[in-house]
């Protein structure tokens, strides 16, 4: 019995060994990961966790309107031109816009529209494509997509009602439809 | 201070056996959130996540290189396929919140939600990503050990006693600090912002169009607010990353930070970020509160209409 009880309690303290490992490495991984310090160090082991973070969905950011919130309000819509020449507007789903039911389920074409900035001009190609594929046309199809920008800095005035500033436009991109994205 | 105090300290901290209510309610909670979310996003699956899709997986495959727990990446490209990828997560959803063969639907829950966010990290915001690393746990954790399908059915076949047992609590210890690390580095990054420091963040958030939700009163736009409001909203994520800890802190620290995210739910269109952090408060209840509550809640309810008076 004595034995067996020993036995027992070694299986025990080997498993809590083995998870305190696991703990170990999770704890350090993701600290190291998430907190905003970039030292040579910290870099280093990044680069050592990186493969597991990536591939297990561990890899995390809390940078939640840091380290400071936009200061501009934007919106992107789309400029449809048609192989006879005529031009319709098209049109992101605008929050502001939306019905109070409609923009907490459509909140994601924001996110999605925030994130067609410069430093992901990759997604520009594939949002012009896919505005391109829902205006296709048989008979008239999509030759161009025009993506542009419309924007109105927010100037701080705390003393004060609030003003808006006024709209600016800019070109962001301009994609010359294929006859593939329309399939 | 020896070094046997620090290791008995540590196992203390993750291995001494708790009550697996705090988690079994975790589990529910977070059930219903990943339902919900599904649920908001139905109307568009296959407009974030078909063949058609707003980014392809070719891109997002060259944006993420890489290996990654990703289900799209060995699917055929099939819209039906993907449907039926929705429907099967949604149903292991279900079957977590009610808990029914709960580790594997944990399991299931949890690729299924890495696996979307993985398929387009341009939508996901950080209610999403604290989903997916605390469902990373929740896979570990005594969650079926508690008001689940699957006690009932142990309770049945005689396997367990009434009396809940107590379980390990690694896993939801990980989950305790995840919650922790989200405020304190929110409160870290923030702190390395100007308008934060200075106080007018929250002029700027408030006057985001895109952002807001429900109407917000006037006064709370004067300067003095707005300062107050920033500096508030700093102090309490630093007070939940780190005080949280302090058990004479924790109970007021939880509802400071409860009406804290429901007024981000009024004001903030953001679906379902707050009710993604908030699920994880209950991790922090002790489990004689969550019976006392269940028990006065059950007080209020007529006894032909409660299933079960007691947990």
């Amino acid at each position: 019995m004595r034995e067996y009880l020993s036995r027992f309690s070694n299986s025990v303290k080997l498993k809590q060994l083995a998870i305190s490992a696991f703990l170990l490495f999770h704890i350090g991984a993701i600290i190291f990961w998430s907190i905003p310090i970039n030292s040579p160090l910290i870099t280093a082991v990044r680069n050592v966790v990186r493969p597991y973070l990536l591939w297990s969905g561990l890899f995390q950011s809390w940078d939640m309107f840091a380290p400071g919130p936009k200061s501009s309000n934007t919106y992107i819509e789309a400029v449809v031109v048609y192989k006879d020449g005529h031009t319709r507007n098209w049109k992101f789903p605008r929050m502001e816009q939306l019905s109070f039911n409609e923009r907490y389920r459509k909140e994601r074409y924001r996110k999605f529209v925030e994130n067609l900035k410069e430093e992901n001009v990759v997604l520009w190609p594939e949002a012009a494509r896919h505005i391109a594929w829902l205006n296709k046309d048989p008979a008239n199809p999509p030759e161009f997509i025009i993506l542009v920008r419309h924007w109105s800095d927010m100037a701080a005035h705390l003393d004060g009602p609030y003003h808006p500033e006024p709209w600016h436009v800019q070109i962001l991109y301009e994609y010359k439809v294929k006859p593939a994205d329309l399939t | 201070m020896r070094l046997q105090s620090i290791v008995d300290g540590w196992n203390q901290f993750f291995f001494a056996p708790q009550s697996p209510l705090p988690i079994s309610l975790f589990r529910i909670l977070y059930g219903i959130c990943v339902i919900a979310t599904l649920g908001l996003l139905h109307g568009d699956w296959l407009s974030w996540f078909g063949t058609h899709s707003w980014v392809s997986l070719a891109t997002m495959r060259q944006v993420e290189p890489g290996a990654r727990l990703n289900i799209f990446a060995i699917i055929p490209q099939n819209d039906g396929y993907i449907q039926a990828l929705f429907w099967i997560f949604l149903a292991a959803a279900i079957l977590l919140t009610i808990g029914l063969f709960t580790r594997v639907s944990a399991a299931a829950v949890f690729l299924c939600l890495n696996t979307i966010q993985q398929r387009d990290l341009y939508i996901t915001h950080s209610g999403d990503t604290f989903l997916r690393v605390a469902g990373f746990f929740l896979i570990f954790a005594p969650a079926g050990a508690a008001l689940s399908i699957d006690r009932l059915i142990r309770l049945r076949k005689g396997k367990e006693g009434a009396d809940l047992q107590p379980k390990s609590r690694w896993a939801t210890r990980m989950i305790q600090l995840e919650l922790s690390l989200l405020y304190l580095t929110a409160f870290w990054w923030k702190s390395l912002g100007d308008t934060w420091v200075n106080g007018t963040a929250l002029y700027y958030i408030i006057h985001l169009d895109e952002i807001r939700r429900f109407p917000i009163p006037q006064w709370i736009t004067q300067s003095l607010f707005i300062k107050l409001g920033t500096w508030i909203a700093l102090a309490l994520e630093f007070a939940l990353g780190t005080l949280i800890w302090i058990k004479e802190f924790r109970y007021p620290l939880l509802l400071l930070g409860l009406l804290f995210h429901l007024s981000l739910e009024y004001s903030l269109n953001v679906p379902m970020f707050q009710w993604d952090i908030l699920s994880a408060y209950v991790l922090f209840l002790r489990p004689e509160d969550i019976v006392r509550a269940w028990s006065g809640i059950m007080k209020l309810v007529p006894s032909r209409v409660a299933v079960s008076r007691s947990l």
